[in-house]
């Protein structure tokens, strides 16, 4: 998993919400012809204007997804490479699309463990456009996420010999599921994570809309929902803590700034420390089809700089129905009770082998 | 009434109490008396409500109710919790009077059969990995989507969050989310459900400065309160929020389900706005505090 740290963590989440979650299966109905559409006609930008909403502020409202074929860090390959060749972000993309038929979460090639087909889904994923970029890491220029502090690296250590709730758990490690709180967030319909918005490999969408002082964001996963206020307030006091933060936001120019602290332990990006996390968001509305999303991670108890990565969102075709989880979380009774069935084997086996001595 | 002089004095001097005496023997309003029947439960002078910058009637705010609809939403006493030996007034329920116009709710008679039995099951909790999990148990308890109205009337605030094309509606019981589309668009918004879902599927128009929103495509499986009222998944509501102050919002509903009901019915309250100083969601995901309820039976056994 470690040749693409970005993307495991969440792999872990999405191969558990798989497995659990109804919701996802109604929520994929899109056709790909609009993504294919615009990538076709890029002469279409150059009569775009940035729209407004009726009271003044940048439009940013709309069905976006962050699904991407680029992954966190960027690969050896390109060196200091900052952009691909258009060849190059072609194939990538060629490729992307082939591996969201047939996709895997742990490595692409050799275990395929998920057939996109099987559920009536589309070979791939609506609205995900090609990305020139070798990597979403933008800063530090090598396009890699920076190292962690010593205190840091002693935390995810452990973390990785715990059972598979943690997001850095060693994958081989075998299943401890004595209780629910042994299962992962995405697991138990808490939380799927987030901010910062990351391409999952699928249903990676959200449904942006901006109402009388606030910007809403609704994340298909469990229909998380973002209200972000616009109106200068005051943070909260730190002894709230929320599973997404809490974000204020603000504008700069033509560009949302949400800065988001606040975060619960245990619910971190990438088990930062919820004390010292801080996440800053830029959206700024691209084109008709785009809007550039960075976000910057700070955390000095986590990483010995601050880092920060770009996400194209896409235009996608909406809506997105809701994503009903705890209320059919066939997934946590389906664990537990495999835990339970598997307990009871043993115990059984056992016997057996002490009647036969 | 018999007037005495104290009365007298009082109708000269102080206009709240004067509104109050005034109303009680219906003698015909003047404007003074008018300007104070703000405090007369159940009536609001007329009001016209501020509109968005696209010229709606603005309805963005935090929003709650507080009548006790959720425990029953008919009359009902005061009553002791689940476990009033270890809860004691923690648990305790409040009466209310109900919210359903008219006050009975019109059952067939074998769909009231199933509301007692749901009563008396409230808390039989049986998680299985199929649909038979949604058999018995109150979905409140279960921390399951409360569905429309119920979502409305429980005891947690909500927020909405207007744009044109969209209105957001925000519970902070277990975040639940209701989209109101406000276009017709058979992509984007189509007119029927893609899918039965808790909250169910919406659109919403305005009707002179009341918000009209019809909602159907539910799954069978919300309750109205805790007493056991329930539908079926023909249930169609049409909610009419009405904006009668700058910090209330009358609220109606109709409910419809010919499974279920003899007839359509109403229930109506009003909606007070939050107005604390930097109000703001805060989460109740109360996933994790059902989970030993709903898969204790799968847990492993510490003594083993």
């Amino acid at each position: 998993m470690g040749n693409r740290s970005g993307v495991s963590p969440k792999a872990l989440i999405i191969a558990a919400a798989l497995i659990a979650a109804p919701g996802w299966l109604v929520a994929q109905t899109n056709s790909p012809s609009a993504a294919a559409n615009k990538a076709a006609k890029p002469e279409a930008k150059k009569a775009w204007v940035l729209p407004h909403t009726p009271d003044g502020q940048p439009d940013l409202q709309g069905y976006w997804t962050s699904l991407s074929f680029t992954p966190m860090e960027r690969p050896a390959k390109y060196g200091n490479r900052e952009f691909l060749t258009e060849e190059e972000a072609t194939q990538i993309y060629k490729e992307g699309i082939q591996h969201s038929y047939e996709f895997t979460f742990n490595d692409r090639a050799e275990t395929p463990v998920y057939d996109a087909t099987v559920y009536a889904l589309s070979a791939w994923q609506e609205g995900v456009a090609p990305n020139r970029r070798t990597s979403l890491v933008v800063d530090p220029p090598d396009g890699k996420i920076p190292a962690l502090t010593p205190e840091a690296a002693k935390v995810r250590e452990a973390m990785r010999k715990h059972g598979p709730n943690q997001d850095y758990a060693d994958p081989n490690a075998p299943v401890k599921a004595d209780t629910a709180e042994d299962l992962n967030l995405g697991e138990r319909c808490i939380s799927f994570g987030g901010p910062p918005i990351l391409p999952g490999a699928y249903n990676s969408n959200f449904h942006i809309v901006q109402g009388a002082g606030f910007v809403t964001i609704e994340y298909e996963w469990n229909n998380e929902m973002r209200i972000i206020p616009l109106d200068g307030r005051a943070p909260l006091s730190s002894n709230i803590h929320r599973w997404h933060g809490d974000s204020r936001g603000h504008w700069e120019g033509n560009t949302l700034v949400v800065e988001t602290t606040n975060f619960r332990p245990g619910a971190t990006f990438q088990g930062a420390n919820p004390k010292t996390l801080k996440i800053t968001e830029y959206f700024t509305r691209a084109d008709q089809n785009t809007i550039e999303y960075k976000f910057t991670i700070s955390d000095p108890s986590t990483w010995t700089r601050p880092w920060s990565a770009i996400v194209p969102l896409s235009h996608m075709n909406g809506p997105i129905p809701e994503y009903d989880c705890s209320e059919n979380n066939n997934d946590a009774v389906n664990i537990l009770a495999g835990a339970r069935a598997t307990e009871k084997a043993a115990a059984e086996k056992a016997k057996k082998i002490s009647q036969i001595n | 009434m018999k007037v005495t002089p104290l009365l007298l004095f009082l109708f000269a001097c102080a206009p709240m109490v004067v509104s109050a005496q005034t109303a009680a023997q219906r003698r015909p309003v003047n404007a003074a008396a008018a300007a104070s029947k703000i405090s007369t439960p159940g009536e609001f002078p007329p009001y016209k409500p501020p509109l968005t910058a696209d010229g709606k009637p603005d309805f963005n705010g935090i929003w709650q109710a507080f009548v006790t609809a959720d425990i029953d939403i008919q009359d009902h006493d005061a009553q002791a919790g689940p476990h009033p030996d270890i809860m004691g007034a923690y648990g305790a329920w409040p009466g209310g009077q109900g919210i359903v116009e008219g006050g009975e709710i019109p059952y067939k008679p074998e769909a009231l059969a199933k509301k007692k039995e749901n009563a008396e099951k409230r808390m039989v909790v049986n998680i299985t990995s199929d649909d038979r999990r949604h058999e018995t148990g109150d979905p409140e308890l279960k921390c399951y989507r409360p569905g429309i109205p119920r979502a409305n009337y429980m005891p947690f605030p909500f927020q909405i969050i207007q744009s044109t094309d969209n209105i957001m509606m925000v519970y902070e019981f277990e975040h639940a989310l209701r989209t109101v589309y406000m276009k017709n668009d058979d992509k984007e918004a189509p007119k029927d459900a893609p899918a039965d879902s808790w909250m169910g599927w919406s659109h919403g128009h305005f009707e002179g400065d009341t918000l009209v929103i019809d909602t159907t495509g539910f799954v069978p499986w919300t309750w109205f309160d805790r007493a056991g009222d329930y539908h079926s998944d023909a249930l169609h509501v049409v909610e009419r929020y009405t904006l009668v102050s700058p910090y209330h919002i009358m609220y109606e509903a109709t409910i419809e389900d010919p499974n279920v009901f003899t007839h359509p019915w109403k229930i109506s309250f009003p909606l007070y706005r939050r107005m604390e100083k930097n109000i703001q969601l805060l989460d109740f995901d109360c996933v994790e505090f059902v989970e030993k309820l709903l898969y204790g039976p799968y847990y492993k056994d510490p003594s083993k």
